[in-house]
């Protein structure tokens, strides 16, 4: 025994130095493998933004071996799809985390887990477009452009790198066809007698963005499609409906339409026709897009400034903002934010516009500005009570 | 440990429960707290630590820094003003009409000679009832009353009415108060059981014997001893009224507005996102809630006073 621990005690000993002189050669590596281009093996450059070929990209995605994705449900926006067709395209394990997680707990996962490489930090995220502005001026976002950058229409973007939309939907009128013989066909028929304690909205309008967006929608179908005043008439068009006796508290969602609890919902257009799918038939719906207000609601995607996987975040991104990534998008029933430039191009395929409402209903689509939309949302939020519910 | 004690005989001459030497006493005081370290840990786990933490971040700003916008914010916005209003009403009510249906049913199946077997079922169903809250209860209630309720649609048909038309609606004050109900009530009976079990057959015969008619044995004798925990599960009815999230939340959102949803709206979400007001209402119902315990205690004083 003590023969024994004396000799691994000289072994430890002199293999001390050498791995001390290993460990200082790969310091010197890993600090010259981040910046700049280096030599074939290296892994590619992070910090300038531009887009890294593809095949460099997947090699070093491959070393990292695991994405961290955070607040993708598996059926919104087709994201089930999505997520399974990257990581058996590139051999690649994901970790998901919370899927239902707003915008703000995904900004809030990255800032908590700054400091940490554990698989509790998200590499990329989805947000609503409002929410860029916290998450660029926080700095939780790192630039990047992918191949298909340019295609990408201007205002979905930001001309640095730091975000870009994905895809977007309109907020549609989602009705259970037996029970209302009638569809309405825009905002202002919702005011009708007829829809009596039967139109409820898909969120609650201080904790979802949805409903900020469906009040806002109203207004811009009662200014015409301006958006100043836009805040303000959809304030009092809910004010209308609510005395009207038409609206109905109760946050809708697949089980209470089903359950015939809320017969005429508001809801984006993809979650609307998945809802069509879901329920196949029993009840059947209808898939209203109205004939003035329609208001587009962009996501945005970026990458974790402090992404423990920086390239297998990239990757995924140059996926979702391919040709083929944008069609998981459509199947999924969102529009993919590069689909004119996908239509011209002939690449999206028939039997998947055939499912969509037609094209023209969405050719007036609205998409506000950030600054647009920060301004509505507390105009709102802030109004809503008072406004709406008359409460002093 | 038991060493007689002649120092402090001069004292008094009542006899000491507690006999006490200076040698013996600083061991006993470690071991009396000792025993009760794992309660202070716990309390402080989850109820010290957390509630210092709503302290702190309510003088929170987005950004970290200190500021007092939150807690002035309590006072000043309408909106709070009325969730807090909202939520005392809706708590104030549940508990006291749930304390006094619990309390009649708990009599009744108690000392009302129910068969055996039924008082069995029935403090078994309290306790599940008790903690059928939260989601599975608001959906249970819509899909029962709901506008595409089941209950809704046999009214409707029997009577060849069209509710919805009539302006009815279970999204209301009334409609949550009842909801409410459902796990308040059951508390009560399954709190209120074994008090009633405390009085004494005696008790009641050595009333009548003194001439004393049913009421008198209520005002003068039951009353007075179960007022303690008749008060005392009103307060706690009260706190989990108070507290309730889910279930409202569940029900109608954000229709009916109260503090705890209004915490909801600040913490999570998408649209408003203030956490250090979010955490500044948290605190304003803790001082609410230690109001209420404070009086609680006072009126548990008085209510105790005979007994002592």
């Amino acid at each position: 025994m003590s023969q024994q621990e004396r000799r691994s005690g000289k072994i430890s000993r002199r293999d001390f130095l050498k791995m001390g002189a290993m460990a200082g050669g790969a310091g010197v590596l890993a600090a010259c493998a981040q910046p700049g281009a280096a030599p074939g093996g290296e892994l590619p450059d992070l910090t300038s933004g531009n887009s890294i070929p593809l095949d460099d990209l997947i090699a070093a995605a491959k070393t990292e071996g695991q994405l961290t994705t955070i607040a993708l449900p598996h059926d919104w926006a087709n994201y089930g799809e999505i997520i399974s067709t990257y990581k058996s395209k590139y051999g690649l394990t994901i970790n998901e985390l919370n899927p239902d997680a707003g915008s703000a707990d995904e900004l809030e996962a990255i800032r908590a887990n700054k400091d940490s490489k554990g698989p509790q930090a998200p590499d990329v995220i989805d947000i609503g477009v409002a929410h860029t502005e916290t998450a660029m001026k926080d700095g939780l976002v790192a630039k990047y452009k992918v191949a298909t950058w340019d295609s990408i229409p201007d205002d979905a973007k930001n001309s640095d790198g730091y975000w870009w939309s994905e895809y977007y939907g309109v907020l549609v009128f989602e009705v259970v066809k037996p029970d209302i013989a009638n569809s309405p066909q825009d905002w202002e028929d919702l005011l009708k007698p007829e829809y009596k304690g039967k139109v409820a909205m898909a969120g609650d309008v201080l904790k979802s963005n949805q409903s900020v967006q469906t009040v806002l929608a109203a207004g811009l179908s009662r200014t015409g499609g301006d958006i100043n005043g836009a805040a303000e008439a959809g304030l009092q068009f809910w004010k209308e409906m609510n005395d009207a006796g038409n609206f109905i508290p109760v946050i809708a969602d697949q089980g209470k339409i089903a359950q015939r609890e809320t017969l005429i919902v508001m809801e984006w257009d993809y979650l609307a026709l998945a809802n069509r799918d879901g329920l196949a038939g029993n009840p059947e719906l209808d898939i209203v897009v109205p004939k003035t207000g329609v208001l587009a609601g962009p996501y945005a995607g970026g990458i974790s400034a402090y992404a423990p996987h920086p390239y297998a975040a990239r990757l995924w991104w140059e996926f979702v903002m391919s040709d083929e990534g944008q069609n998981l998008y459509l199947k999924g029933y969102a529009h993919p934010i590069r689909f004119n430039d996908m239509a011209k191009r002939g690449v999206i395929p028939a039997d998947m516009l055939a499912k969509l409402p037609p094209a023209e209903a969405y050719e007036q689509a609205f998409f506000p500005t950030i600054q647009q939309l920060t301004e509505t949302k507390t105009i709102i939020t802030e109004n809503w009570r008072k406004v709406v519910y008359g409460e002093g | 440990m038991s060493v007689p004690n002649t120092k402090n005989r001069t004292i008094g001459d009542a006899p000491r429960a507690r006999p006490q030497t200076p040698s013996a006493k600083l061991p006993q005081f470690i071991l009396d707290w000792a025993g009760l370290a794992p309660f202070f840990l716990f309390a402080l786990a989850f109820l010290f630590i957390p509630s210092f933490s709503i302290f702190v971040r309510s003088f929170q700003a987005n950004d970290g820094s200190f500021t007092l916008n939150n807690i002035v914010a309590l006072f000043t916005q309408r909106d709070i003003i009325n969730a807090y209003k909202t939520s005392l009403q809706i708590s104030a009510i549940t508990a006291v009409g749930g304390a006094l249906f619990g309390f009649l049913l708990a009599q009744a199946v108690i000392l009302g000679g129910l068969p055996r077997n039924l008082r069995t079922f029935l403090l078994t169903f309290s306790g599940v009832a008790s903690n059928f809250a939260g989601v599975p209860l608001a959906f249970a209630f819509v899909a029962t009353m709901g506008n595409a309720g089941l209950v809704t649609g046999w009214i409707e048909a029997i009577f060849d009415l069209d509710l919805r038309q009539m302006g009815f609606s279970i999204y209301r004050m009334t409609g949550l108060s009842i909801v409410y109900m459902y796990f308040q009530f059951p508390l009560m009976v399954l709190i209120m059981a074994p008090a009633l079990d405390g009085l004494r057959r005696e008790w009641r015969e050595a009333c009548e014997n003194l001439g004393g008619s049913t009421l008198h044995y209520w005002r003068y004798v039951a009353l007075p001893i179960l007022l303690p925990s008749l008060l005392g599960t009103t307060i706690l009815l009260f706190g989990n009224a108070f507290g309730a999230y889910a279930t409202a939340y569940a029900f109608s959102g954000s229709f009916i507005n109260l503090v705890t949803i209004l915490i909801g709206a600040q913490i999570q979400g998408d649209v408003l996102y203030n956490p250090g007001l979010g955490n500044a209402l948290a605190l304003g119902m803790i001082v609410i809630m230690s109001i209420t315990m404070l009086g609680y205690t006072i009126m548990q004083r008085r209510a105790a006073r005979w007994v002592r």
